[in-house]
């Protein structure tokens, strides 16, 4: 194998791999922090797209577009957990069937709003020459922006005075609760924090997608799974299944199909879960 | 003649009704409906594999469909093999069922005894799904035939060949009126075995699982046993379906193929048999009522339609308006306070125990030798060498974290030990799950009380009963002695959840001793307890330690003292000291030990 | 014992069974609701009704929402233009929400319940295959309006789109000689993408190429990375694309991101039927050749007079006139011609004026049935993706006909034909 064969495998590899991430950070955090498994994410990274199409409709610079496109989304995280998840907490089946119900809602009235087609953003930066291939720049852009948005969940939780409340909440409700933290606030902001995410992943995915109202569920079953074969280490468990589950699908569909892939990847994540049924960070303590 | 009829049960009553009105009603309708009406029937039978699978079992299987999906494809497959050999496809419909159980006793084989998490089955259920989808759907190369049927990929299987019943096909009407017969008799059949010892186990289960397994029952064996069921009911409505639509396709596996069965479920409610039929019927007739003319409008109203009804009605549509009927019926109901604890009352004393019956379990001494746990890197148990005779009573205690409750788990096969051996009668325990000790003759009681809060008194009492008899008959006669001689009888069809605590405590004690034990197991039984009801619980004890060995887990000295028993402290996850009570009390060091206790105790 | 448990929950079972039943009686009620609108198609003066049954909500409603707009527009053309034996028509129509299973119930419920005289309808393959075991108890006409894998031979059901043929020897031809020999195929994992790739195989070697590589994507499948790297390992000249849906789109971005298309060409059979120019940039869309039988841009009068008809009933702004949104528009006139010739509703007439080769001047050009196949032989024009959202067109084949059912399909001789033939198959 040759020098650029074997680093555009890398590049490739590694963008898939921050492609699971980038898609299922928000899930993680919504998941691991809250205990709410939200089947309206698709939904979720499908409006980050959306944000960042109207974006650039209304004249916004791409990048532009795509910073707003996480806070619009965070907001409407904010509304949806204010109107719907606050009176879900600790059910874990009706949440799951409060959000699949928010997501046939979402797609739908997109599809008012927008139509069943739109026009959708081209991938900006053009190429570069990797020996005799050529790759994205956007890939690159890819795998850094993923690399930020683990910095920016890092930094959140460890670093700021809402992190460390989050994540004594999250460990002992009944403590932070009599320690007069509002947990209600906390899990608002918890839940649009996800929300925002989900936003960043779909205003990330803008580009390299067709922006339709369905496209919500080509992801949800991807990033479900990767969230389930973290376990409970937000950060940790989900850089770490990203990476696994990632390497696994490149190299499977690389070889031999993409349904080989596909297979692969399902087959391994329930092989997975029967030998590490907490997941991956399960053993890891409640860490982030 | 008289006892005959009586004999003959509600649900076989049920049934002849159900087909006589099923057969009257399908001479009237039109061919469409018949052909609606169906399907929704068929999705009833779904959702109510699904209502006993999570309902009744509670086993959250988001991927119900996957059965549903491998029946239909199982009749498809049978069918166009059958129908050109013996020219009947009944025996499909046979094998839809039998082979999505098998796949659900291999599914849940693998959940179940991998002691798999409730959020996990949910997401194995329905990645599992999810696979068989992407499975099916790349099967549309011509090899992908068994037999001479092909499974045709995304566009499915063609040419299925509709029901046959003494080898004519049946119309659409007639297809109805057996879809009927047979759901109602699925349905009245699950009723049944819910009445049963079965079901009562089942109910056991989904309200409190490591209640069952300590009374001695391998939960794992019942779900699996009930997941198969529902699998099983699951894959014959898929067949039904093939027969029906003469088609089947992947979307059967698909997402939302997968989230209308818990919808059905949902809006019919959760643990409500005939609610099953209801939700299907319900969300259907919407569902397609709202179609018509291109409005675009159907998801967003099912969408609204399932929020507001978690918002609004968490138990489910029927459920609700049942409960508003039942409180205009009653008009306000009271709740009763509760009586003294039964345990002040005269000569309680001499009733309670049972007199051995031929379901006591041979006793035998009980030890440990140089058992040890640890978690990472920290020692919670070491060196603990200890011999527990067939009789007598035996005290552990120790400060908070000494390891005695680590011990106790260990004893009774929560955690599983680092090295060292466990033996009971001569048979190493190390590798007995719970439910098994139990049936060798432990008889455990936790410190948080641990009773089955949704089922009645008197459940929870022939469960104990019945999980070392395995005699329905007898279980009930010794659930209504237990009950009475504890002065819980007047309170046998109340939800145990309803009872006073102290109550709550007495009637598990009462399930342990229901269960004959030779070695009885106790976790701080008098948290919770008045000073009178603690030395009444004292004397029961050293009664008991006639008859069984008893070991008792205690923070309480005064209760310790009460008991007058050889007292092994516990410190550091080592055996510190072992001793009578006023032994160790002359010891210096444990007087440091147990210095702010001891002094609590000299105060009062 | 057990007598202690049964009171209380008698009353509450009585109750929820009250309940169900009432339930079921108003689920009833409503769907005898529909009964008002049943239209006899016997009376002389009444509307006549017919049926439509596609997927306007979910993943399908890219595809299904032109053709039911197609739909409404043909029928108030016909009707405009003084109805069929001197009555209008009617449209009923049910959303089937991609939903196969639908397909089951709504097929009988507006067959026998709202009396269609003729169902069009169908989007998915599947959706069809559930269709036609219906449409052949009831005695039903029905026209499939999608392109699709081919070989559907039955007396009753006329598909008036193309077949893989009717494409893939046109643009392989075109692509062997203008682009160059060696072909990479990249199709959904479908039947419709299997059989099109053997079809794209088989033609290669027949006009002097060669495929060098084969993949079948999942339908669900949007990430392309992995495909991406093997096209650069494989250096084709020509990457076929037989890829299908919304998730597919994404490969045609992340291809031109990647910068492959100043080293291959793309030919799709697939590209434009879901509007895949429109959500695309015109960057990257641009230059990827297609062959089908209508587009927007075709110069003919018919064609003008058609674009501004939808035009003014849709706005400016519609996206794009799809394919089959244009055979949609197409079926229901030929069905009315037919009914006019025949002078009557009756299926066996209607057919047997169909089979005489009815021809009807589209605006994809003149269409004409296929009597033996119940397919239609019409034109195909090679184009290419341009810079403005449409394609520039190339070049035309007149009259191409459906060759693989022609050799195995004849209803004229055999009526009795129920099959659905696959290449290969003896």
């Amino acid at each position: 194998m040759n020098l650029d064969q074997l680093l555009n495998q890398l590049l490739t590899a590694l963008t898939s791999i921050s492609l699971l991430l980038l898609i299922s950070i928000g899930l993680a955090v919504i998941f691991g922090m809250m205990g709410i498994i939200n089947l309206a994410h698709g939904e979720f990274l499908m409006l980050g797209a959306f944000a960042t199409l109207a974006g650039v409709r209304v004249g916004l610079n791409i990048w532009l577009a795509m910073l707003l496109a996480p806070l619009l989304v965070g907001l409407f995280g904010l509304l949806v957990e204010r109107l719907l998840i606050q009176f879900l907490y600790g059910r874990l089946a009706d949440s799951m069937l409060a959000t699949w119900g928010l997501s046939l809602i979402m797609v739908q009235a997109v599809v008012f709003i927008f139509g069943t087609t739109t026009q959708g953003i081209p991938t900006p930066l053009g190429n570069f020459s990797l020996g005799q291939y050529s790759v994205s720049w956007y890939s690159v852009v890819l795998i850094l922006a993923a690399l930020l948005l683990i910095s920016v969940v890092f930094w959140v939780f460890k670093r700021t005075r809402y992190g460390l409340l989050a994540r004594a909440a999250m460990q002992l409700p009944e403590m932070a609760m009599s320690l007069g933290i509002n947990t209600r606030r906390l899990n608002a902001l918890t839940f649009a924090f996800g929300s925002a995410l989900a936003g960043a992943g779909g205003a990330l995915l803008a580009p390299i997608t067709g922006v339709v109202p369905g496209m919500g569920q080509a992801y949800i079953g991807r990033a479900f799974m990767n969230v389930i074969i973290a376990g409970p280490g937000v950060l940790t468990g989900t850089t770490a299944a990203s990476g696994l589950l990632g390497t696994v699908e490149y190299t499977a569909s690389y070889v031999s199909t993409p349904f080989i892939g596909q297979a692969a990847l399902l087959i391994f994540a329930i092989v997975l879960i029967r030998f590490l049924p907490t997941g991956l960070s399960g053993r890891w303590g409640k860490q982030l | 003649m008289k006892f005959l009829l009586r004999k003959i049960p509600f649900e076989a009553k049920g049934l002849l009704v159900i087909a006589g009105v099923a057969f009257i009603l399908t001479g009237l309708v039109e061919d469409y409906q018949a052909t609606q009406w169906t399907v929704w029937v068929i999705y009833g039978l779904l959702a109510l594999s699904l209502t006993l699978v999570w309902g009744k079992g509670g086993i959250f299987s988001l991927g119900q469909v996957a059965f549903f999906g491998i029946g239909g494809y199982a009749y498809g497959v049978v069918g166009v093999n059958l129908i050109h050999t013996t020219g009947e496809s009944l025996s499909a419909l046979v094998a839809a069922g039998l082979l999505a159980a098998l796949f659900a006793a291999a599914q849940g084989f693998f959940m179940f005894y991998g002691n798999v998490g409730d959020v996990y089955i949910a997401v194995i259920t329905l990645a599992t799904t999810l696979v068989l989808y992407t499975f099916m759907l790349s099967t549309s190369g011509r090899q992908y035939a068994i037999g001479i049927a092909y499974l045709g990929g995304f566009n499915g299987m063609t040419n299925v060949p509709p029901l046959t019943l003494f080898n004519s096909f049946l119309s659409q009407r007639d297809l109805l009126l057996v879809t009927i017969i047979i759901a109602a008799a699925i349905a009245f059949v699950v009723r049944f075995l819910l009445r049963r010892p079965f079901g009562r186990v089942i109910a056991g289960l989904r309200t409190n699982e490591l209640r069952t397994q300590l009374l001695g029952y391998d939960t794992r064996r019942y779900k699996l046993l009930l997941y198969m069921l529902g699998g099983g009911i699951a894959g014959l409505a898929g067949g039904f379906y093939a027969a029906w639509g003469q088609f089947i396709s992947p979307t059967v596996f698909s997402l939302s193929q997968a989230s209308l069965a818990v919808i059905y479920v949902l809006v019919g409610g959760r643990a409500s048999l005939s609610g099953a039929f209801a939700g299907a019927i319900l969300v259907e007739g919407l569902s397609t009522n709202l179609s018509k003319g291109g409005t675009e409008a159907t998801p967003i109203v099912l969408g609204l339609v399932m929020i507001l009804i978690v918002l609004l009605l968490p138990t489910g549509i029927a459920p609700a308006l049942a409960t508003l009927l039942k409180r205009i019926q009653i008009r306000g109901g009271k709740i009763e306070t509760r009586g003294l604890s039964p345990l002040l009352e005269e000569k309680f004393l001499s009733k309670t125990i049972p007199t051995a019956s031929a379901f006591r379990k041979n006793s035998g001494r009980l030890e440990t030798v140089e058992l040890r746990k640890t978690f990472g890197g920290l020692v919670a148990v070491a060196n603990a060498s200890l011999t527990f005779d067939s009789s007598g009573v035996y005290c552990l205690i120790g400060p908070n974290g000494a390891g005695k409750s680590t011990y106790f788990n260990l004893l009774i096969g929560r955690y599983k030990p680092t090295s060292g051996q466990a033996l009971f009668a001569g048979k190493p325990l190390n590798r007995m799950p719970i439910f098994r000790r139990v049936q060798q003759g432990m008889g455990i009681k936790l410190q948080v009380v641990s009773i089955f809060t949704e089922l009645s008194v008197f459940e929870n009492m022939w469960l104990a009963a019945y999980a070392i008899s395995r005699n329905s008959l007898w279980a009930e006669q010794q659930a209504g002695q237990l009950l009475e001689r504890f002065g819980l009888l007047q309170y046998a069809d109340e939800q145990a959840g309803t009872l006073a605590h102290g109550q709550q405590q007495w009637l598990e004690i009462g399930m342990v001793l229901a269960q004959e034990p030779s070695v009885i197991m106790l976790d701080e039984p008098t948290a919770g307890m008045t000073r009178e009801e603690t030395a009444r619980t004292a004397e029961l004890v050293r009664e008991l330690g006639k008859q069984a060995s008893v070991i008792v887990v205690e923070h309480d000295m005064e209760f310790v003292r009460l008991l007058d028993a050889p007292v092994t402290v516990f410190h550091q996850g080592q055996i510190f000291a072992k001793g009578r009570l006023e032994e160790l009390r002359q010891n210096e060091d444990l007087q440091n030990i147990y210095l702010g206790r001891y002094r609590n105790v000299e105060v009062k | 014992m057990f007598r202690f448990l049964k009171v209380r929950e008698k009353r509450v079972k009585t109750a929820s069974r009250f309940l169900i039943l009432t339930m079921l009686l108003a689920n009833l009620a409503l769907s005898a609701c529909g009964d008002s609108t049943k239209s006899a198609t016997t009376d002389d003066k009444s509307d006549i009704a017919v049926g439509s049954l596609l997927d306007e909500t979910g993943p399908l409603n890219i595809y299904g929402k032109p053709m039911a707009d197609a739909a409404k527009l043909a029928i108030k053309d016909i009707n405009n233009n003084g109805g069929v034996l001197g009555r209008k028509l009617k449209l009923v129509s049910y959303d089937t929400q991609s939903d196969t299973g639908k397909y089951t119930q709504l097929t009988t419920q507006i067959i026998q319940q709202d009396k269609v005289a003729v169902l069009m309808g169908g989007i998915t393959s599947a959706a069809r295959e559930a269709i036609r075991p219906i449409i052949d108890r009831n005695k039903q006409l029905y026209f499939y309006n999608v392109q699709y894998e081919g070989g559907v031979c039955d007396k009753n059901t006329f598909l008036t789109e193309n077949v893989p043929t009717q494409q893939l020897i046109p643009l392989t031809q075109w692509g062997i000689k203008n682009v160059g020999p060696k072909i990479y195929v990249l199709a959904a994992d479908y039947n419709f993408g299997q059989i099109s790739t053997d079809w794209v195989k088989q033609y290669a070697a027949q006009f002097g190429g060669q495929v060098i590589g084969t993949d079948f994507v999942p339908l669900d499948v949007s990430e392309f990375g992995s495909i991406i790297s093997k096209l650069q390992d494989a250096k084709p000249d020509i990457v076929f694309s037989i890829l299908v849906g919304g998730n597919h789109i994404a490969f045609y971005r992340q291809f031109a991101a990647a910068g492959l298309g100043a080293k291959m060409k793309i030919i799709s059979s697939t590209f434009g039927v879901g509007n895949e120019q429109i959500v695309l940039s015109s960057a990257e869309s641009k230059d990827i050749v297609v062959a089908y039988p209508y587009f927007q841009e075709l110069t003919n009068q018919t064609n003008q007079k058609f674009v501004k008809m939808w035009q003014d009933e849709y706005g400016k702004d519609y996206p794009y006139i799809t394919d089959l949104a244009e055979a949609t528009w197409n079926s229901w006139h030929i069905w009315a011609e037919a009914v006019k010739k025949a002078n009557s509703l009756d299926r066996e007439k209607v057919t047997a004026e169909i089979e005489k080769g009815l021809t009807w001047d589209a605006p994809r050009g003149t269409v004409q049935m296929d009597g033996a196949t119940h397919h239609a032989t019409f034109d195909i024009t090679i184009a290419r993706a341009n810079d403005k959202k449409g394609f520039n067109l190339i070049e035309t084949q007149k009259a191409v006909p459906p060759a693989f059912e022609q050799q195995v399909c004849n209803l004229v001789k055999n009526p009795e034909t129920y099959t659905q033939f696959t290449p290969g198959q003896k």
